[in-house]
């Protein structure tokens, strides 16, 4: 049985560029057997190129960001932290309008930590202390005229220290 | 010789190879599906506080409201914006009472709320507090406050 594409080939006129192109076909068609099946590139390629345009123009590069626990501040809610007699109390006073500009007070304690590396060591060391250990609550009282940053900063070192109970106190405590 | 072979060079034309590129285009692709976070409206932009040796995780709680305390832009001098997750800046008053909403809403499905707190670090701690006030009054007990992950400065 003849081929009919061949049969096609065949019957055009052999001396145009046409030709030419539909017999180079051919013989490109003829030297590979079996290529029925061809796979279209060109709409992989549309919808390759559509994703990545899509996410070059909407990524944006962010720090992560994450949650810490907190417990609310004890003069305008119900206690979360039942308090024994001895918590530990870190003021947090501002001293300037710059986001350093702070200084950590810790109530009836002679160690007076400087930066928040030193706070959190403090406060591990404290449970040498007998009454305190981990459970102990700390009490952040910041002034009001405090950057939130320092604030969240002396609540992380507390966190970084293991304290279990931690809770944001009044300025009256 | 020549002759055939120039005329086979015009005969195949200017080639382009594809091969690479789809290679480079697929890289880069995976590379963005892989990296993509795709960022909470609830989440408004700000600058969040970056602690010293930050112990924040990032963790998925599910029946939480976003409490956004911003400075108020462009004008910093207006004060701070607070809003609850992609709301518009509201009242104090109104916010509480989306909160109180919420609160039912979880509250008839047995669920307790959770006030996630996200504010801006150069806000103060009194106007962060007053966030924390409303949490308060509408006795969520659960709060969490949000701080940059990893190394701070």
């Amino acid at each position: 049985m003849a081929n009919p594409t061949s049969r096609s080939a065949s019957n055009v006129d052999s001396t145009g560029p046409a030709s030419h192109t539909a017999r180079h076909r051919e013989r490109v068609r003829r030297r590979r057997p079996g290529t029925g099946m061809s796979l279209h590139l060109a709409p992989m390629i549309d919808v390759t190129f559509l994703l990545l345009i899509f996410f070059l123009l909407s990524t944006t590069f962010r720090r992560a960001e994450g949650i810490l626990g907190a417990n609310l501040p004890r003069e305008s809610g119900p206690p979360s932290v039942a308090l024994p007699i001895s918590p530990v109390v870190v003021r947090l006073l501002s001293t300037g309008p710059a986001p350093g500009d702070y200084a950590i007070q810790i109530d009836n304690f002679e160690a007076q930590p400087v930066t928040f590396g030193e706070l959190t060591q403090f406060l591990i060391d404290i449970r040498r202390n007998e009454g305190f250990d981990a459970q102990t609550p700390v009490v952040i009282v910041a002034s009001v005229d405090t950057l939130w940053e320092p604030v969240v900063d002396c609540w992380n070192a507390a966190v970084r220290a293991a304290c279990k109970n931690i809770s944001f106190g009044g300025e009256g405590e | 010789m020549a002759v055939a072979a120039d005329r086979q060079r015009r005969h195949r034309g200017i080639g382009f190879n594809m091969t690479p590129m789809i290679d480079v285009v697929f890289l880069l692709i995976i590379f963005f599906m892989l990296v993509s976070n795709f960022a909470s409206a609830e989440n408004v932009p700000m600058e969040l506080p970056k602690p010293f040796k930050s112990q924040a995780k990032q963790v998925k709680l599910r029946d939480r409201v976003i409490i956004n305390c911003q400075i108020s832009e462009p004008d910093a001098t207006q004060g701070v914006w607070y809003r609850v997750g992609p709301n518009p800046p509201e009242s104090p008053r109104q916010i509480s009472a989306r909160l109180a909403r919420a609160k039912k809403a979880a509250a008839a499905e047995g669920r307790d709320l959770i006030a996630v707190i996200r504010a801006d670090r150069r806000l103060r701690f009194a106007d962060v507090r007053v966030a924390m006030e409303i949490v308060s009054e509408n006795q969520i007990e659960q709060m969490r406050l949000v701080a940059h992950v990893g190394e701070g400065e």
